[in-house]
């Protein structure tokens, strides 16, 4: 055809063209489809600024959903640059109410970034400085919220819960170790802006914030309470230069309450010494237990069937030669003829080097062990020492007879209570631990539980475990633990005191570490309590004096909040000429009123109504009254 | 033969499309620059009105008589493109002397030259088209009218302009049927020439590897690309909806000139920029019919130089949007704000609405 190169060459350059139409075409989606979620989210930030929303942090709940640490909402001061007219007067105006150096404001409100948080001078601002400024009503500066960490409570249980920064972020303690789980997701306001700063007429874009997760305790707040003031009172009265109290559920490994003095406010954190706000004695520190080890040696002797603690019986001179070193007991005269039973009661030294020599040094160092002392319990803490325990090679007979008093080992609070609480427990010994749940904060939702932990079963059999509890309660009854009885329930237990290693490795004159560790109830225990008063001034110094009576009445506190009922099953105290006694009453009840008087001699009596039968006694039978005191009888 | 309604309405329906583009994409800039956001839109919609009149005007002058004058076209091209470059007379924009100042309106001699050059080379292949085998007398001289044009203007410099012009020429001389060994040739001699230009100046090198990876100069070299990807990518399927378009706000310079595309596809997405290209593809499609409808030689080149002109504009511009080639600074025929480029572009479409007639 007439010009058919021209029409061919023509249709090339059309397909050719339709060609790269299609080339286009396939880019503009490719952009926009596959490479979509990246361009859109560069986009997006270049288009967006992001007002932050502090999320509220995690709160730390005692088991019964007290909060003890929670959160303050304050307000926080941002500026946007670009948006601010008359940065001069803002500057000025701000710099007034803040009370802050104007230059330092006027830098901030310049500087040429997109959001600018003034900090520190505009950081946790009050409810009525937050009002002050918004009042101004200036373009470009916001409050935002945001959320500051609130320690009720203060100092209570301060160690265990640590504390944070001025960014909310966990430094010690709970507030460290479960920092993620504490931490929420910021949430923000999002507007879009044009190219300059200013803000465009579009909807902004709240995304709120979402709260970290509630850690909940095994910890009591009331029975921490008494703990704390307990301490409190020790450490004014005695002034001493610390304290350790500890209350533990041996069924589980709860903690139920955990306190050490020298002690902080998480708040003020910094007004504190580093050793003070870093270390939980409870755990941290290690030190000579002293006789409420013997509780080891004990349970050991009887779990092996060395000792008849009834009928066997040992005579205390006052002092025992092992090796050609003298080992004197503690009181120089001796304790004379005494069965087992009493040599615990009197917390005798030389009859525990006698328990120890049957024993053996293997046999002790396997119990020591075996009840986890000289490494960590495992609690879920940080910080946790493991103490010192002799290594067997290098034990002697000196070294063995000093192990079995407790002097010569160095272990932590929480492992003594660890050990005991397996002991009283059946022989089934728990990790204790302290964290039992992480659960959602608005619907309460549990996301993590923590179970008890059991260590090791039958570290002592349960034969064992009940002769052990009878001596001890018996100590606490008749012995050297008599300040932590409580009348009408039944509590058993073991002193401690223990000298003080100084700085030179030699023990220190006249300063001692006094100690209690007790159970409640005796025959199935539910609470371990182990108290330590270190370095108490002004009073006799053992452990019995000092350490017993605080056990007593965080003893008593737990009788109310958990309505322990009273148990007349217990071994009765025996009574100084000081002391009142108590008596139970007896059941006189459809007895004769001559029966009746003859079987309460000593209680004054009163009656009520006619006749000769007693129909109603109050108190009622069982109960537990002072010598003398009243006995209404009622009659018909 | 009848006017061809499809390619006239269809170009009516474009220049509409590109002024309501616009206004869309300029009301932030003019309001800030102007205080009058309807500044552009205004001035483009007057070329717009007149550009219909000419277009209608044009497709009855019978397109014999650019042939006719075709030497004094070519002349008046000339001197215009002389005069630009003298300061006082011609006026500087966007760094480019390329401007008569005429009030508020300007007029590009490089625009018109595209006319001028077509009608001219079309008339000169059209009568040689006997010498077509002898390379050396047939594509030579007519290659050294072009690069002389080219220089003039180079010297503006208008880079765009001067690439449309030269590449819309070889078409036209492809075409003819000359041996294609000598296009081989010249593409030797261009990547020889572009070589030449960097080794010269370095920095045009980084102008041409930026378009490959953008980020790599974000705020220098990548930046426009970068801000146009950042309006394509976030349209999607079906954009954010007219006047919705975030990149206008300050972020694209100019959105209303060589960037529009970027604009319709952020507020139209996918299915927009479909539809729109959709639209150039018809129109060239009816160009190219005439084109080869038609039996007069002259009439053929010259309805297939403009056609070819409007199209590979069309092109470079989208494809320096998407970011395939480097940013060269051409606008889109119908649609980018610019009154002489309009005018001059339907102009085009009312010759080869002449032509379709016969």
């Amino acid at each position: 055809m007439f010009q058919s190169i021209q029409n061919g060459r023509i249709k090339m350059v059309f397909i050719i063209v339709v060609l790269l139409f299609f080339l286009i075409v396939f880019r503009v989606f490719y952009i926009q489809v596959i490479e979509y979620e990246k361009l859109n989210n560069l986009a997006s930030s270049l288009w967006s600024r992001n007002l932050p929303v502090q999320a509220d942090r995690g709160r730390i709940l005692d088991r019964n959903g007290k909060v003890i640490a929670g959160n303050e909402t304050t307000s926080s001061l941002v500026v946007i640059p670009n948006q601010i007219k008359n940065k001069e007067e803002v500057a000025k105006n701000i710099s007034e109410i803040l009370n802050a150096d104007y230059e330092e404001i006027l830098r901030h409100v310049s500087k040429s970034v997109s959001i600018e948080r003034i900090h520190p001078e505009g950081r946790n601002l009050s409810y009525e400085i937050a009002e002050k400024i918004n009042n101004l009503g200036y373009d470009g500066v916001y409050l935002l919220k945001e959320t500051k960490r609130y320690y009720k409570y203060n100092d209570v249980l301060a160690h265990v819960i640590g504390y944070v920064g001025i960014d909310n972020q966990g430094l010690s303690g709970l507030e460290l170790m479960y920092n993620d789980y504490l931490t929420g997701d910021d949430g923000s306001i999002k507007y879009y802006s044009d190219g300059k700063g200013n803000k465009l007429e579009m909807p902004e874009i709240y995304v709120s914030p979402r709260s970290g997760l509630d850690v909940n305790l095994t910890i009591d707040l009331d029975l921490q309470l008494v703990l704390e003031s307990e301490l409190n009172n020790a450490v004014s009265k005695y002034e001493a230069e610390g304290a350790i109290g500890i209350v533990m559920n041996p069924k589980t490994g709860e903690i139920l309450a955990m306190s050490s003095r020298p002690t902080f406010e998480p708040g003020n954190y910094q007004n504190y010494s580093v050793e003070t706000i870093n270390r939980n004695l409870a755990i941290w520190k290690s030190f000579e237990p002293g006789s409420t080890f013997k509780i080891l040696t004990l349970s050991a002797a009887i779990n092996e069937g060395l000792v008849n603690v009834f009928d066997e019986h040992f005579y205390d001179s006052g002092s025992i030669k092992i090796a050609g070193a003298t080992l004197h007991c503690w009181k120089h005269q001796g304790h004379g003829d005494q069965t087992f039973v009493q040599v615990v009661e009197n917390s005798c030294n030389p009859g525990f080097v006698e328990l120890g020599n049957r024993l053996g040094k293997e046999k002790l160092f396997e119990y020591i062990d075996r009840l986890g002392f000289g490494k960590k319990t495992g609690i879920d803490l940080n910080g946790e020492a493991s103490g010192i325990i002799f290594n067997l090679d290098k034990v002697g007979p000196v070294e063995q007879a000093t192990t079995s008093f407790g002097q010569g080992v160095s272990v932590t609070a929480i492992q003594q209570v660890a050990a005991v609480g397996g002991i009283v427990n059946g022989g089934n010994m728990y990790t204790p631990y302290i964290v039992s749940s992480i659960s959602e904060p608005d619907t309460g939702i549990t996301i993590e539980e923590f179970q008890p932990k059991l260590k090791s079963e039958g570290v002592v059999s349960k034969e064992t475990s009940e002769l052990v509890k009878y001596v001890l309660e018996s100590v606490v009854a008749n012995g050297s633990g008599h300040n932590a009885y409580i009348e009408g329930y039944r509590i058993g237990g073991k002193t401690g005191t223990a000298q003080k290693v100084g700085p030179d490795g030699r023990y220190m004159v006249g300063n001692y570490i006094l100690s209690f560790i007790g159970f409640m109830p005796a025959d199935d225990p539910e609470l371990v309590i182990y108290i330590a008063i270190d370095g108490a001034h002004g009073v006799t110094q053992y452990g019995g004096t000092v350490s017993a009576p605080i056990a007593s009445n965080v003893l008593k506190s737990a009788i109310n909040l958990y309505d322990i009922k009273s148990d007349p099953e217990g071994i009765p105290k025996q009574y100084e000429w000081y002391e009142t006694k108590y008596f139970t009453v007896p059941d006189v009840i459809n007895m004769s009123k001559a029966d009746a008087l003859k079987q309460l001699a000593g209680f004054t009596i009163e009656y009520s109504g006619n006749g000769e039968t007693v129909v109603e006694t109050s108190p009622k039978a069982g109960e537990r009254i002072k010598e003398g005191g009243v006995v209404k009888l009622m009659l018909n | 033969m009848k006017k061809d309604n499809i390619l006239f309405f269809g170009t009516i329906l474009l220049a509409t499309f590109g002024l309501v583009m616009i206004y869309s994409s300029s009301y932030v800039w003019a309001e800030f620059k102007f205080n009058n956001p309807y500044k552009y839109v205004i001035s483009q919609g007057i070329f717009f009105i007149i550009g219909i009149f000419v277009m209608l005007i044009v497709s009855k002058i019978n397109y014999n008589f650019y042939k006719e004058k075709s030497n004094l076209i070519l002349l008046g091209c000339f001197i215009l493109l002389v005069l630009v470059l003298i300061p006082g007379i011609g006026v500087v924009r966007n760094g480019s002397r390329s401007w008569f100042g005429l009030g508020p309106f300007g007029i590009q001699p490089s625009e018109l030259s595209k006319i001028g050059l077509v009608i001219f080379v079309s008339k000169y292949l059209s009568r040689n088209d006997r010498e077509k085998r002898v390379t050396k007398n047939f594509v030579l001289p007519i290659l050294g009218m072009i690069i002389l044009f080219f220089g003039l203007i180079m010297l503006e410099p208008d880079f765009g302009t001067g690439m449309i012009i030269v590449m819309s020429l070889i078409a036209l001389i492809f075409i003819t049927g000359t041996d294609v060994s000598i296009f081989v040739k010249l593409g030797l001699v261009g990547l020889l020439g572009i070589v030449g230009l960097i080794i010269v100046a370095p920095y045009r090198l980084k102008r041409i590897t930026s378009f490959l990876n953008p980020w790599s100069d974000p705020l220098g070299s990548g930046f426009q690309i970068i801000q146009s990807l950042y309006a394509i990518g976030p349209g999607g399927l079906l954009g954010f909806g007219f006047l919705n378009s975030r990149q206008k706000h300050f972020y694209l310079p100019e959105p209303q000139t060589d960037f529009i595309f970027s604009i319709i596809s952020e507020e139209f997405g996918f299915l927009g920029i479909f539809i729109v290209t959709t639209l150039f593809l018809l129109i060239f499609y009816r160009c190219i019919k005439i084109s080869l409808e038609t039996e007069d030689l002259f009439a053929k080149y010259l309805s297939f130089g403009l056609s070819f002109m409007l199209i590979f504009q069309t092109l470079l511009n989208l494809m320096v949007v998407v970011g395939i080639v480097p940013v060269t600074g051409v606008t889109l025929p119908f649609i980018s704000y610019g009154g002489s480029s309009l005018l001059v572009s339907m102009t085009m479409i009312g010759i080869i609405l002449n032509i379709g007639k016969k």
